[in-house]
């Protein structure tokens, strides 16, 4: 225990984590207003996968604590919280195991959504690819599933609470200012440079317009028949 | 006696035949049927709205919304229809025919801003028309979250 503060999330880790915040917040009261939202909340889910992406590139380009390797949760790890004995700055193993759990539900609605309709007059940007069945099949996935994803977010803010209350640590403000209070024995992040980020977010917006379906083919136009006048 | 029997069976179905009541499987496609005509309708005020307005065809979609939604389909959902097979199995909830308080308030509600829809659609003003379209939507969203079966 030097004092000595560590240099934990780098800042596109912390710009991700408080874009999909606002994002999720988007997207859940969009959906559950529908109307004319509805539009807006297919554009959020399509800003959500370039999100999620940027997250899976940056959890193997990024710097020391952002990427799986480091805190990839095997059971040894695991067991090693449940008896008290871990001590090693990051994600610790039950808190990697909820962000795993986050981004893959998280990436399953987005992704789900894309195909989904509503059963009034909104389909998701790849509609056009499934036959209406899966598109039935998956909109109702992804209405269940958001049932997961609230469960999910009431732990991630349960722990955040836990935390500050029982363990008096606070977990959020690392997450706004990057730097890890009490230094002991870890070392400072280190990696995930510019050229990092560039590929990082290449990639992401390459995700993003693969999901808008923007580059599906324009429908032909529509052949010179005469309206019938009935 | 038989006067009695009569009178009985009389009256029975005098109550009985506020509406007509169909073979399950009918009412059922009746049903399912009317939904999809809307989303035919619905689809047609949407590529308004969002593309090119042709005022002549939102006139049109929107009074075939505002009919189906005064048609008084409530009727067709008659005991025996909870569940079965019409066009495909239907999806409606149990609860639509336990709380009737709710679902009166979601249909009268869609039915409001149905007949909003048909009224805005003549006088051919787009964002008029826009603003309304979301609006009809959630009414039908709002009988969807709370009726309708996600399959």
């Amino acid at each position: 225990m030097n004092g000595k503060r560590l240099r934990l999330w780098d800042l596109p880790t912390r710009l991700f984590h408080w874009l999909l915040v606002l994002a999720i917040v988007a997207a859940i009261v969009s959906g559950q207003l529908g109307g004319n939202l509805i539009v807006w909340h297919g554009r959020i889910g399509i800003f959500i996968v370039g999100l999620i992406v940027f997250r899976l590139a940056w959890g193997v380009l990024g710097s020391t604590y952002a990427r799986f390797a480091q805190f990839f949760p095997t059971p040894a790890r695991v067991k090693a919280q449940l008896r008290g004995e871990w001590r090693q700055p990051g994600h610790n193993p039950l808190g990697a195991l909820s962000v795993l759990a986050l981004l893959g539900l998280i990436g399953f609605q987005a992704v789900s959504g894309l195909f989904a309709n509503d059963d009034i007059a909104f389909n998701g940007p790849l509609y056009d690819l499934v036959d209406g069945a899966l598109s039935n099949r998956l909109s109702g996935l992804h209405y269940l599933a958001s049932n997961g994803l609230y469960l999910l977010i009431a732990l991630h803010l349960g722990a955040i609470v836990f935390y500050r209350r029982v363990k008096q640590i606070n977990l959020v403000r690392p997450m706004l200012t990057g730097w890890h209070e009490d230094k002991g024995e870890g070392e400072d992040a280190r990696g995930g440079g510019p050229l990092a980020l560039i590929v990082a977010l290449m990639l992401a917006v390459a995700a993003a317009y693969g999901a808008s379906g923007a580059w599906l083919p324009e429908p032909p136009p529509p052949p010179a028949v005469e309206i019938p006048a009935w | 006696m038989k006067s009695a029997v009569l009178l009985a069976v009389l009256s029975l179905s005098l109550s009985g035949v506020a509406s007509a009541q169909f073979k399950s499987e009918d009412a059922i496609k009746y049903r399912q049927s009317a939904y999809v005509t809307m989303a035919w309708n619905m689809a047609r005020i949407k590529a308004s709205v969002e593309g090119a307005y042709n005022k002549d065809d939102v006139i049109k979609a929107a009074n075939v919304i505002q009919a189906i939604a005064n048609s008084g389909m409530g009727a067709l959902y008659q005991p025996g229809t909870e569940t079965g097979k019409g066009w495909e199995d239907t999806r409606v909830k149990p609860e639509l025919f336990t709380n009737k308080e709710g679902v009166g308030k979601a249909a009268m509600a869609f039915n409001k801003e149905a007949n909003e829809m048909a009224r805005i659609a003549a006088g051919g003003d787009v964002a008029a028309a826009k603003e309304q379209f979301g609006k009809l939507g959630a009414t039908c969203k709002g009988c969807h979250t709370d009726f309708k079966i996600k399959k």
